[in-house]
């Protein structure tokens, strides 16, 4: 085996590194594949000359691009959305999260509940000075759905709430969302200094 | 009643594994306690200052992540070996919790020494 062919499993390896990046920063995937070329370079070649032997055991040492870069990206994505506090940045990172561990699933269906259970009350009382009939329906069969005032079947049932849906909903939905994004943000928190302490990319 | 779960069915080896690699911060802060080391060097430092069998696919994303939280920063030195190497060295709040979590460590390690002794002298 060549010198070029040794370079070629190299980049190989680095461009399905930088593959499973793709979900980060342009500035910080390009970083971590230049300094895992810089380490992969450097110990192949430890005896002076890049060798098959030295190439495919620092490879191996390495693991799998793909579960090196997923440790990347989990952490990017948590860290993101630590400090960004939107709900979709935190629903990504859950989301992510989600992929590795039972816990993460958990995590998420909670948040997914919360910011649905929140914006559908936010949206509804947002639409409701420019369409009336949004409300909080009770419906003849027993059961109770929100904003339905703008269908067909709203005819069937009645509004429960009137205008203080927009106070009603403003606060719930903004209360719900908040409290979500608190849960999100507490359960993160404690996720990574999981991982911290860990050094391991799940839980 | 108590209940024997998976957890509660570690193996020794498992055991040793996860102290290992809970020590793996506090081995990183304090190899770079005397100043700047890229990755390699890193990895080498702690082969050969104690017995922590570190994988390589495990301490470069805990780089990464204690650079996010500010405790190291880096830069990229060019080198003689035609490639240029990123270098760590502690932050002040690196080196104020490598100086925590160190002070911890003396105290931990002592208690439970104490704790074991007897088991020394039952060999």
């Amino acid at each position: 085996m060549t010198s070029s062919s040794h370079s070629q499993q190299i980049e190989t390896y680095l461009r399905r590194l930088r593959k499973g990046l793709l979900n980060m920063r342009e500035e910080d995937a390009r970083e971590i594949v230049e300094e895992l070329r810089s380490h992969i370079l450097e110990k192949a070649a430890a005896g002076g000359e890049l060798t098959l032997a030295g190439v495919n055991s620092t490879l191996a040492a390495l693991g799998s691009p793909e579960e090196l870069a997923s440790q990347y990206v989990t952490d990017d994505l948590l860290a993101r959305a630590e400090s960004s506090r939107a709900p979709w940045v935190i629903l990504r990172g859950v989301f992510h999260w989600a992929t590795l561990s039972v816990s993460g699933f958990l995590v998420f269906i909670v948040c997914v509940v919360g910011y649905a259970f929140g914006g559908s009350f936010l949206i509804a009382a947002l639409a409701k000075p420019l369409n009336p009939r949004v409300g909080l329906w009770m419906l003849d069969n027993g059961s109770y759905s929100l904003a339905l005032g703008m269908t067909g079947r709203a005819k069937e049932g009645r509004e429960l709430l009137g205008w203080f849906l927009i106070p009603i909903g403003l606060s719930l939905g903004g209360g719900t969302m908040l409290l979500t994004t608190h849960f999100g943000l507490w359960c993160i928190r404690r996720f990574r200094q999981a991982r911290q302490s860990l050094g391991v990319a799940g839980q | 009643m108590a209940r024997a779960g998976s957890d509660d069915r570690v193996s020794p080896e498992k055991w040793e594994v996860q102290l290992r690699k809970g020590c793996l911060e506090l081995a990183i802060l304090a190899a770079l306690w005397g100043g700047r080391l890229y990755g390699l060097e890193i990895l080498r430092h702690l082969e050969s200052g104690s017995n922590l069998i570190v994988s390589e696919g495990t301490v470069y994303p805990l780089l990464s992540r204690l650079k996010s939280l500010g405790v190291l920063q880096s830069e990229w030195v060019e080198s003689d070996a035609g490639h240029p190497r990123k270098y760590y060295s502690l932050t002040p709040l690196g080196r104020h919790r490598a100086r925590d979590m160190a002070r911890f460590w003396e105290g931990f390690s002592a208690s439970l020494s104490q704790l074991l002794a007897p088991l020394g002298k039952g060999k």
